[in-house]
């Protein structure tokens, strides 16, 4: 048998997959926007304030009290050429200030979902590998505590202690001077990521003032959610720790530090990947609490803002981005399932 | 090691005897127990220990005028009062009823809800089954709180959209969990037993399949009530819920954010506008947790060995 | 480590199990699974041990390597083992570095579902590879060494070979370097490192599976377990357990999940090794049929005890406990009615009083309730549990030991 054609196959299927998943999201999010009535769903397709003159004629040229399925398939020529609306709360079209507002969440996930993967890992696996024992309930007790924390709520007391008490880690991406630095013709932005692009310009002052902005979101985040990533890794290596396999590698004579981490860890990974992607996914499409307590401008901030300005285009084409990523999530996830588990690749 | 052992008791009640001791020998649970009492009885007795003025909705936090700066706890002001002046021991006494009436309609509305789908999509299986399940698909397919948000927008902000929108996102899973324990149930022996002897579906439904299916969603439910206590808040938190001045912990903690920094001499001079509240939803959200944990080990199949 | 004295294990025996009682910790209660066994395996013997399913018989087989499964404990007894250089320890008491030499290397074990033992994320030829050197790493490394040293010497290699040579010295030296285990995380590095010892583990490798009839073993050493048949994962396993030359093999119902004919060339393969490398077998099964085949002498047991043991052909043409006789008479014969054994296995939570065979046996008297019976010796090599030949304690009931209904009951039935 050939592997590769094998992990081929299983790619295009997975691809295929895909698009019912887009057409059920996008179904679903034009479901959402039938809850208006007609003049409030024009605005979908005003790309200019002045254009507001015109509601009847937009009423009419796209159709708006025609039957559903018409309606739907308009929009979606509309969606698919990238014309999401224009967002009042920004006074730009909601495509852009999603693409502009992506780099900062892409920041702050950088950071946080790594160390939240990589902790959630490693805590779960010294619990269940000692359960029972007082690190596993201590370790539980921080979980359950740390998951119980309203994310707002610890943004707002590591705000007052840090920066209210010590006046360390300010809210927002950067401090006005970095700012200025970061809009003058001097620094080159290569991603948006201002820590990346710091080091990419050899400015230490600049990547030092903004991972100082990133340190409070990103413990927010890591400690609200390394819950998530521990419960499944615990349960999933004390289900592999009672499997036959591991009892034979021990009968084989191999230490238990090499069972442990060479065949129970792999195998108990496996479901983590999913839940990681969905976390990473989660994050990725917009932390919108994390982003609003901190006054970090990423895509979160911005639905958020656009939410309480009742901003109707530019939270339905924010969440058709966030099913959007969250499709890609679960592609990759299962890419990397492929490869992690041979097993799949048959099926 | 497999080890067959027979027993008389009746299963159901066995088991139900088994969760009860897991649950007094925790000490984890048993906080979380004593936390969601205390909790139960605040809201109880809300009229008592915050009485509203006669005639006014008790809901509507007194305020004792428009002064923006929040004063300390004081005799007249147990907890002192936020921006505003809205008094915050009223608020957070009343806030209780507000989170258990949000948290208990949600769960118990989407939980129905998931049962009926469930059980439709489990029992009938085929084109219904498809159908019911894709739709759960896509709407799982989207994190949680932000189809939650864009649905608040399109119903208006306010509580109840804010209690709708967490309905429609959270009736999936339960739709999930009933749907695979209806299609492993239905298809063991006493199933087939009751449909050969004429049973009519509605009857081997209610009769037979749903007792077995429901009593585990039942507890997993009712525990995810802390879940949906801290969505709710956070969308309240974020300005889409109850006007201001209602009893609400998430808009109380909202109504802290410009008074983190506190005063040149003392960082922490304003430290009850947030402590306080936030301290109630962490303490009611984790009591919860703290039980549900519990809850999920002893109905886990793979951990319940002990 | 206590050296014991030859008293424990005669110079012929290999293994002793004494009064050995394993306890499982349910939630139901404290499962009494292994109660009082006491076993006695000789050099190059195969001892077959029946019984139904929860009798005990693989708990037992797992705790010989000290592998309880969880929950359970070992809460008393010995497990002697003469090793290889001749001193005998107590397995029970051993720790677990000096398991770890014993595992896999003088003691290996086979399992019911082969599917189950394997990982399913590594390759075959991975797993054995970890056999082999997770006990003969020495060993094959001073052959590396040599072999390389030869080719430095004859001048047909350069700078790789001297590396690894280097490397294959270290480790040799010194397996925990830190050294080298910073260089293997470098991926290149690894592969210049150990291409020789790798070459020369997959030869090993390929020799061990030609030695359990495995067709085409390269392409097999690449495939992943699911990609291979039941048979051919069981003959993987026994590759494993072999790979050692072990002195004494577990085989915890090894054929039970195959295919018949499958079952007859795996059983077949075992005894050849068996044969070949000179071992001893503990072979679990609760097919009497299997046990006829293979045995040498036969454990019978029964809820936790072991009732009957004797050499295989005594104890077809004469078996004395109830519970044996039961058993043979359960084997499906073509024509015969099948007969099963009335009444279930006891619930070993709250098992019956005195004998635990009670319930079930057809010659149950009161001092069955009353008293446990020991194993006792009624000739030479046979060994039962049953008071009915134990005339003393039977006689205190007013009753007399080796009764005649039962003798006579015997000859009618076979």
């Amino acid at each position: 048998m050939n592997l590769s054609t094998n992990l081929r196959t299983f790619l295009i299927r997975r691809l295929i997959l895909v698009i019912p998943t887009l057409l059920g999201i996008s179904l679903l999010i034009f479901g959402v926007t039938q809850l208006f009535d007609p003049i409030e769903r024009a605005s979908l397709y005003i790309r200019d304030p002045r254009q507001i003159r015109f509601v009847e004629e937009i009423i009419k040229k796209y159709g708006l009290d025609q039957p559903f399925y018409v309606q739907y398939f308009g929009w979606l020529s509309q969606v698919l050429q990238g014309n999401l609306g224009w967002s009042q709360s920004l006074h730009m079209p909601v495509l852009e200030a999603l693409i502009t507002r992506f780099p900062a969440t892409a920041e702050l996930v950088l950071y946080s979902a790594p160390l939240t993967i990589v902790l959630g890992i490693f805590l779960g696996k010294i619990s269940a590998v000692k359960k029972d024992t007082v690190i596993d309930h201590v370790t539980r007790v921080m979980a359950i505590v740390g998951w119980s924390l309203p994310a707002f709520w610890l943004g707002i007391i590591l705000m007052a202690v840090f920066y209210g008490g010590f006046g360390i880690f300010p809210p927002g991406r950067l401090s006005p001077w970095a700012e200025a630095m970061i809009r003058s013709g001097k620094f080159k932005a290569y991603t948006g990521l201002y820590t990346i692009d710091a080091i990419l310009n050899l400015n230490g002052d600049v990547f030092i003032d903004a991972l100082s902005h990133l340190v409070l979101p990103v413990i927010t985040l890591t400690t609200i959610n390394v819950a998530l990533i521990m419960r499944v890794m615990r349960s999933s290596m004390l289900e592999q720790l009672g499997k036959t396999y591991i009892i034979a590698a021990r009968a084989r004579g191999l230490d238990s530090k090499t069972v442990i981490d060479k065949h129970a860890t792999k195998n108990a990974l496996i479901p983590v990947v999913t839940i990681s992607g969905l976390l990473t996914a989660g994050m990725l499409s917009g932390m919108v609490i994390t982003e609003t307590v901190f006054e970090f401008k990423g895509v979160g901030y911005f639905a958020a803002h656009a939410a309480t300005q009742l901003d109707i285009p530019a939270v339905l084409g924010f969440a058709l981005f966030a099913g959007l990523i969250f499709v890609i999530a679960n592609l990759i996830v299962d890419i990397l399932y492929a490869y992690i588990d041979p097993r799949i690749r048959l099926r | 090691m497999k080890t067959r052992v027979e027993t008389k008791e009746n299963p159901r009640l066995k088991e139900l005897k088994f969760i009860v001791r897991r649950i007094r020998e925790n000490p984890l649970s048993l906080a979380g127990l004593v936390i969601i009492i205390f909790f139960t009885i605040i809201a109880i007795t809300a009229p008592v220990l915050a009485p509203p003025r006669p005639g006014r909705d008790p809901y509507i936090i007194p305020r004792s005028g428009y002064f923006p700066e929040p004063q300390p706890p004081n005799l007249e002001h147990p907890f002192g009062t936020t921006e505003g002046q809205y008094d915050l021991y009223y608020g957070v006494i009343w806030g209780t009823r507000t989170a258990y009436r949000i948290g208990v309609l949600v769960v118990a509305v989407s939980a129905l809800i998931g049962i009926i789908v469930g059980s439709l999509a489990g029992y009938y299986k085929g084109v219904v089954d498809e159908v019911l399940m894709r739709l759960t698909d896509i709407i799982l397919a989207f994190p949680g709180l932000i189809l939650a948000m864009a649905l608040v927008v399109a119903f208006g902000p306010g509580l109840d959209s804010i209690t709708l929108a967490l309905i429609l996102v959270g009736w999936p899973t339960y739709a999930r969990l009933i749907r695979g324990e209806f299609l492993r149930i239905t298809s063991e022996d006493f199933v087939e037993a009751a449909k050969a002897i004429g049973c009519s579906d509605f009857r081997i439904i209610v009769r037979h399949v749903l007792p077995n299916a429901v009593f585990p969603l039942l507890i997993v439910a009712s525990l995810d009530i802390g879940a949906i206590v801290i969505t709710a808040a956070a969308l309240s938190f974020l300005g889409l819920g109850a006007p201001e001045g209602y009893a609400d912990w998430g808009q109380l903690i909202s109504l802290s954010r410009n008074w983190i920094t506190g005063t040149s001499g003392n960082p922490f001079a304003y430290w009850h506008v947030y402590v306080i509240p936030g301290l109630f939803l962490f303490l009611f959200v984790m009591g919860w947790n703290l039980l549900g944990d519990a809850f999920r080990d002893v109905l886990d199949p793979m951990i319940r060995r002990k | 480590m206590k050296r014991l004295t030859l008293e424990t294990l005669d110079n012929e025996e290999l293994l002793s199990v004494k009064d050995l009682v394993v306890r499982f910790y349910t939630y139901e209660g404290i499962v009494k699974a292994v109660e009082r066994a006491n076993l006695k395996l000789r050099k190059g013997e195969t001892l077959g041990i029946v019984g139904e399913t929860g009798s005990g018989k693989s708990v037992t087989a797992f705790t010989i390597i000290a592998l309880t499964p969880s929950p359970g404990r070992v809460e008393g007894g010995a497990v002697y083992f003469r090793r290889a250089q001749g001193d005998v320890v107590n397995i029970i008491k051993l720790k677990e570095v000096e398991l770890l030499r014993i595992r896999g290397k003088e003691v290996s074990m086979i399992f019911q579902e082969p599917n189950a033992a394997l990982d399913p994320l590594y390759r075959v030829g991975d797993q054995i590879a970890e056999a082999i050197l997770s006990h003969r790493l020495p060993e094959i490394l001073e052959n590396v060494i040599k072999f390389v040293e030869g080719e430095l010497r004859r001048g047909r290699s350069g700078f790789g070979a001297r590396l690894e040579l280097w490397a294959y010295r270290k480790m040799l030296e010194n397996p925990k370097s830190a050294i080298l285990a910073i260089l293997r995380r470098i991926p290149i590095i690894k592969n210049l490192m150990t291409r020789r010892l790798k070459h020369v583990v997959r030869e090993e490798i390929i020799e061990l599976l030609k030695l359990m009839e495995i067709p085409d073993p390269e392409r097999i050493i690449e495939a992943y377990p699911h990609e291979l048949s039941g048979g051919m994962q069981q003959r993987i396993m026994i590759a494993i357990a072999l790979a050692c030359s072990p002195v004494l093999l577990l085989a915890d119902e090894p054929t039970t999940n195959l295919d018949v004919t499958v079952q007859a060339q795996i059983i077949d393969l075992i005894m050849r090794l068996k044969n070949k490398l000179n071992m001893s077998i503990i072979y679990i099964t609760h097919d009497m049929g299997v046990i006829a085949e293979i045995s040498d002498r036969v454990a019978v047991m029964y809820a936790g005890n072991i009732v009957e043991v004797a050499p295989v052909k005594e104890l077809f043409n004469n078996p004395l406990h109830p519970y044996t006789r039961a058993l043979l008479e359960s084997i499906p014969r073509p024509g015969s009615p099948f007969k099963s054994i009335p009444g279930t296995i006891p619930n070993l939570v709250n098992p019956p009083s005195g004998c635990r065979f009670h319930p079930r046996c057809p010659y149950v008297r009161e001092a069955c309730k009353l008293e446990v019976p020991e194993l006792v010796k009624v000739s030479e090599d046979h060994y039962v549990a049953c008071l009915l030949y134990d005339g003393e304690i039977y006689g205190k009931y007013g009753g007399h030991g080796r009764s005649e209904e039962i003798l006579s009951d015997k000859r009618r039935n076979i």
